[in-house]
Order: C-alpha cells, then sequence, then structure tokens
C-alpha cells in the first residue's frame, strides 16, 4: 500500500463552530485504520486542491472520526465550501499523540489557545470516559472572544468531570460574559498545579505555549511533565517531504506532540 | 542500516579479481542488453551521468559532478505519485512501476554514501515505493577516488575518498593502471559477472590498493574537524558567521539544496488537468533556501534569510539525532556551485574556533 494515497471519505455532518471554523464528521473508507489516538492528525484534502494536516477533533464515534477546520487558505477553504454528503480524501493516522499513560492515575492540565481545542477534545472524552483513571482534571481555554469558543454546547457536560476555565482577549458581544478576560496566562493561578503530581499538554499558537510553558515551570513544574503540540508545515505526514523539520526532528512523525523538555530552546522555534 | 536488504543477498564467496580494463568494459558493454547502463560521460566542460551507448564513452577519471547520480536516478527530481480521476467514481491510481533495471557504473564513495542517506529517508518507516522499486533494481558500481577535487571534504567525514562500507551497493573499483581491482559485494552482481581475462586479487593487490588510498588522502586540501561539531553548532544558534554570511552573500538561490546528493526535500504538487477531469499529483524536489519552505498561516518559522542558511548548514553538520549521522558526505558541491563560494566548512571553523 503507498503510504500516500488518500482514502476516501464522505462528510456526514457539519456543523458551524464559529464564523470560520466547522466541524466535520467523517465517516471513512473501510481500510482505514482503527487505531487512532488523541493528538494524532489526517492529511486532509481533495485532488487538485492539496492537503493539509488537520488534527482529529474526535475519534472513532459511531463509525466517523471529527475534524475541526479553520478555513485560512486553499485547502482549508476548498474543505469550507463542502456540504453534507460530499466527498473528501484523507490518509493517516500520523503522529505521535498526547502520552495518555504517562497523564493516567494522576491530575490533568489541559491548556488550549484557540483552535488549539481541537486535538484536546479527544483527550477530554477520553477524561470523560475513564473519569477515575485520572486525579483532578482543568482546562483552561483560550480565545480572542466569546464568538471565537469552540464547542460550546457541549462545556455543560464537560463541567459535571472536570474544571472548565474560559478567558478571552477581548469581550466584544456586550453579553455578560461570566468568565476571564485577558491572556490564558493569567488563568495559571486559578489552578495550582500540584507540581509533583501534575502533567500538563498544552496547545495553541507556538508564542502561547511559550508562555505557558515558562509559567507553569515558574509554578514549579518540571519541563518532563510538559507536553506540547506543534505546528509546522507538512506536505507527507511520513518523514519524507522535509517541510515540517525542526531542528532535526520531523514533527510529523517525532510529533506533533512532543515533550517539552525535547523542544525548549531549538533554534527558530518559539518555545 | 543503511541498504535495507534492497541489494539483496551479499556475495556468497569472496570474489575479488583483478580485471584488464579493456576487459572489464567489455563485460561492462555486454549488460547493456539487459539493463540500461549509466556512467560518467565528459559533455563540453563537464561530466554528467547519463545512459551510455558504448563504454567507450565512459570518463571515469572524472572529478565531481554536479548533480549525484544516485539523487537524479533513485529519487527523481519530479515524479508522479498518482493520477487521479474525477467522473462519475473518483479513482486514484498509481503509475505503474518502472520495470528499467539499471546499472549505475563509478559511482564515487561520496555518492554512494548518500543513497545511503536518501535510504534512511525512503526506507524508513515509511518505505516509498517508487524510490524501494529503483533501488532494488539498480545496481551500483562504485569507484573509489584516486585524487580528490579543490571542495572535497570526504576524508573528514568518513564517506571517502575510498569506499568502506560493505554492503549496500554491488561492486567497488579501484583503479590501478591499466586494471581494476574489482571486489563484489553481491550474490546478483557475482552471478553476473564473467568479464575474461580475469586474476583474482591477492595480497599484492591490496598492498597496490592501500597505496592508492594513502596517494589519495594527499590530495585533499579542504577539511572538517567533526570532534564535537554537532554540539559546537547546536550552542551557537546566534553566533555572528550565521547573519553576517546570509546577509552578505547568500541569495537564497538554493543551488546549495538542489546539488547536495543528501537534501531529500520536496514538495507534493496537484496539477489539474485543462479538461478539469483529472488530477495529476507529484513531488518535486524542493529547498529549504526558498522563503517560503516553512511557511504556515499566520507565521513563518524561517522567515529570516540567516535562519534558511542555518538551518541547510545545520542539517549537514548538526541535527545528527535525525539520523545518527551526520548529513553531508564531504562532497563539496554546494561549495563549488554557490554562486557566492559560501563554504559551510568555513563557518564551522569560525564557529568552533569562537571567532566572530
Ligand atoms: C499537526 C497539525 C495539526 C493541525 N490541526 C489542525 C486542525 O485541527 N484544524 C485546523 O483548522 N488546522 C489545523 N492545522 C493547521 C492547518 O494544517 C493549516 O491551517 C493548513 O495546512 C492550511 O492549509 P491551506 O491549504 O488551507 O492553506 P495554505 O493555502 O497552505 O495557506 C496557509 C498559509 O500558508 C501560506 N502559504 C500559502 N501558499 C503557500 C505556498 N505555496 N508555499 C508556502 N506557503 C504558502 C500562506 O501564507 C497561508 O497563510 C494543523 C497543523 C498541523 C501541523
Ligand atoms: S548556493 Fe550559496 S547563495 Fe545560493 S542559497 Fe545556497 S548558500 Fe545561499
Ligand atoms: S510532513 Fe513531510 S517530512 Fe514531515
Amino acid at each position: 500500500m503507498h503510504p500516500l494515497k488518500p482514502a476516501k471519505a464522505v462528510l456526514k455532518n457539519i456543523r458551524q463552530e464559529t464564523a470560520d471554523v466547522k466541524t466535520y464528521t467523517v465517516q471513512v473508507d473501510g481500510a482505514f485504520s482503527r487505531e487512532l489516538s488523541p493528538g494524532q492528525f489526517n492529511m486532509v484534502g481533495y485532488p487538485g486542491v492539496g492537503e493539509a494536516p488537520i488534527s482529529f477533533s474526535s475519534l472513532w464515534e459511531d463509525g466517523c472520526i471529527g475534524h475541526t477546520v479553520r478555513s485560512v487558505g486553499a485547502v482549508t477553504a476548498f474543505i469550507d465550501k463542502l456540504a453534507e454528503g460530499d466527498e473528501l480524501l484523507l490518509r493517516g493516522p500520523y503522529g505521535k499523540g498526547w502520552p495518555m499513560d504517562i497523564a493516567k492515575g494522576r491530575d490533568l492540565l489541559l491548556v488550549a489557545g484557540g483552535l488549539g481545542l481541537a486535538p484536546l477534545r479527544p483527550v477530554i472524552r477520553e477524561v470523560l470516559q475513564s473519569r477515575d483513571s485520572f486525579g483532578t482534571v482543568s482546562l483552561l481555554c483560550g480565545a480572542r472572544n466569546e464568538k471565537n469558543l469552540l464547542f460550546t454546547d457541549e462545556y455543560e457536560a464537560w463541567r459535571k468531570k472536570i474544571s472548565l476555565f474560559l478567558t478571552v482577549d477581548e469581550a466584544v458581544t456586550g453579553e455578560p460574559w461570566g468568565h476571564s478576560v485577558g491572556l490564558i496566562t493569567g488563568l495559571l493561578d486559578r489552578v495550582k498545579p500540584d507540581t509533583a503530581g501534575t502533567c500538563a499538554f498544552v496547545v495553541g499558537p507556538e508564542i502561547m505555549m511559550r508562555f505557558v510553558c515558562r509559567g507553569l515551570m515558574l509554578r514549579g513544574m518540571q519541563p518532563a511533565d510538559i507536553f506540547v503540540s506543534l505546528e509546522r508545515r507538512m506536505k507527507c505526514g511520513v518523514a519524507q517531504c522535509g517541510h515540517c523539520q525542526h531542528a532535526g526532528f520531523f514533527v510529523c512523525r517525532d510529533g506533533p506532540v512532543f515533550p517539552y523538555a525535547q523542544v525548549t530552546g531549538l533554534m527558530d522555534g518559539m518555545l | 542500516m543503511y541498504g535495507n536488504g534492497m541489494t539483496g543477498a551479499p556475495a556468497s564467496r569472496i570474489s575479488d579479481f583483478l580485471v584488464p580494463k579493456a576487459s572489464f568494459f567489455r563485460w561492462l558493454d555486454s549488460l547493456r542488453e539487459s539493463f540500461s547502463v549509466v556512467g560518467p560521460v565528459a559533455e563540453e566542460d563537464r561530466t554528467v551521468f547519463r545512459e551510455i551507448a558504448s563504454a567507450d564513452e565512459l570518463h571515469m577519471e572524472y572529478a565531481s559532478t554536479m548533480l549525484s547520480p544516485g539523487k537524479v536516478y533513485l529519487y527523481s527530481p519530479r515524479e508522479d505519485l498518482f493520477r487521479i480521476s474525477f467522473g462519475k467514481d473518483l479513482t486514484i491510481e498509481e503509475p505503474p512501476r518502472s520495470p528499467v533495471q539499471r546499472i549505475i557504473a563509478g559511482i564515487h564513495a561520496c555518492d554512494t554514501h548518500a543513497v545511503f542517506y536518501l535510504d534512511r529517508t525512503f526506507l524508513g518507516a515509511f518505505r516509498d515505493p517508487l524510490y524501494e522499486n529503483r533501488r532494488s533494481n539498480t545496481m551500483l558500481i562504485a569507484l573509489n577516488c584516486s585524487a580528490a577535487s579543490r571542495n572535497c571534504f570526504c576524508s573528514s567525514m568518513g564517506a571517502g575518498p575510498f569506499l568502506k562500507a560493505e554492503k549496500g551497493y554491488d561492486m567497488l573499483l579501484t583503479d590501478l593502471e591499466d586494471a581494476y581491482l574489482v571486489e563484489i559485494r553481491t550474490e546478483r552482481c557475482r552471478v553476473l559477472f564473467n568479464a575474461d581475462a580475469t586474476q583474482s586479487a591477492d595480497a599484492e593487490v591490496f598492498r597496490r590498493k592501500e597505496e592508492k588510498e594513502r596517494s589519495a588522502l594527499r590530495t585533499f586540501t579542504k577539511t572538517i574537524n567533526t570532534d564535537g561539531l554537532d554540539r559546537a553548532l547546536r550552542e551557537n544558534p546566534e553566533h555572528p558567521v550565521w547573519g553576517r554570511t546570509a546577509d552578505e552573500r547568500c541569495l537564497s538561490c538554493a543551488n546549495c539544496v538542489m546539488v547536495c546528493p543528501t537534501c531529500f526535500c520536496h514538495d507534493v504538487v496537484d496539477e489539474l488537468s485543462m479538461d478539469m477531469k483529472t488530477v495529476r499529483r507529484y513531488r518535486e524536489w524542493d529547498a529549504c533556501q526558498d522563503a517560503r519552505f516553512a511557511e504556515v498561516h499566520g507565521g513563518n518559522f524561517r522567515a529570516r534569510r540567516t535562519a534558511r542558511l542555518r538551518q541547510f548548514v545545520t542539517h549537514k553538520l548538526d541535527q545528527t539525532h535525525q539520523y545518527g549521522v551526520f548529513g553531508t558526505v564531504g562532497c563539496g558541491r554546494c561549495i563549488t556551485w554557490c554562486p557566492t563560494g559560501i563554504d559551510l566548512t568555513e563557518m564551522a571553523k569560525a564557529i568552533q574556533t569562537r571567532k566572530a
């Protein structure tokens, strides 16, 4: 089997999350792997348009997988125009996801900036399903403004089992906003990680991850207990095209999730 | 780990011969019936690897070529991955695998090592079927170098001038004036080898080989000290040599990458047919020196020329954790073909000696 050969998939459901983000529930051709883990990604695309790396925002549920996509360029804008029932091509799963094994039995701190909530959603789902396998679980979630929050209709269910803290850079709608305003680093003091027993998964723009990781370290966390998910340009997903290389790592194969200790201070990075 | 079994079984018995050159070339010519034989041919003022119509065309004493035969013939500059047709049902077809059986004759030690390097990329956890097919359908006849060119530093990298690896290729030649020492490495090559007037190579022949190697080693003018090199580069990402060389001299032309025998980066491109009914998805060599290579939505991780030059140089001289080896084989092509003469060995020296 050619490692770059995509499989056919059908869009079963499309949900508008924000003005430029939609969540697609996708039914995939039988040959697609059953073994998916949170934090992994697919190369998603269409012939003539190209392919783009997109994280799983949900793993197998009712025979479908989920992708949450922001329209920013050629491939993502094409996907944005599709309707339910339309066909799409994808291949994967690729990369190393979140180290769920390391998190089990410990407190888990999830920190998501913007679309970073998408690759953490399968982690949240797993926590909700096997709640007893984890200690205290907190999710800190930041967005530009209220209109950019993702998965808002799921928060209530999440709150029943984990602590959820929200912040926006600025509140714009004029509706009462009962949460924080300001950078996500401002939320770190709300959770007071038990430094020895906590494991943190951080994902968002690299500059945000830089400040969150440093903030966690200042509060006593060890770099080895912090995990980040990196974004780089990707053309193959299989450690061959070289586009995603970051100081000798193939982000597509060695990541996208890395222990913070492994990627802090590298050239051409912001961590 | 290199080779990945692509060259088949090792030769079943010792197969080292002293073969008169005329006899060797007669044998090579006879192979053209079943193989496409590619070798170094003098064209105008330079040597290129191309298919030969007769062994008389070969210019085995060549210095260095602009492109390495391994990169061109095993990992081609542009090739189709899929042909996709729309229509009632979308179909994705792989192009037929090339049935060509090829021999690359006269590939230097450095370029043979560069093939081992490409093996790591294309025959790693994910195996590229196009590369794999060509690699196993290609016999490599390596040639030890008699003399270094101006920019060669393979002796510092352990990749030449004489080839020390014992597998991953099929045959090794050492030029002993009127004859070749022929060392056969694979069973598939041993079976094919039937040159006339051969003698088995005795200790005296190997003594001459050693002498040749010593004399080749004396011709090197460029060296690099690999001791602690990767660390020195890693620890000096802000050394002024990066910015100065990039700002004053680098044109981001990507010549260095294109001529590099180990650079494996490529782009994947979709080309829609005029009638919009089919798409050709192909890959083509790409370069980290291109300003948009590391661009993503909302940022570019190597927007600065300094960062791009540093990526190229550190990929060759640092980043050894990627494959456990240096990314350079010391062929010196990036130096030769850089329009402004940027020399990565000089940059490394500036950093190693802590000179600003
Ligand atoms: C591991 C991983 C997981 C990801 N998960 C998600 C996810 O779950 N959801 C999501 O929405 N996004 C995700 N992304 C980001 C997503 O992959 C990018 O937004 C996407 O690749 C953009 O592709 P595009 O074709 O739509 O945009 P492009 O047309 O490629 O444009 C994107 C940017 O690239 C630049 N660009 C355009 N053309 C070129 C060119 N020819 N050469 C170089 N640069 C160019 C432009 O400046 C533009 O800003 C993820 C990325 C990674 C690496
Ligand atoms: S060949 Fe020279 S000028 Fe061109 S990109 Fe490479 S280092 Fe820069
Ligand atoms: S995406 Fe091609 S090497 Fe990682």
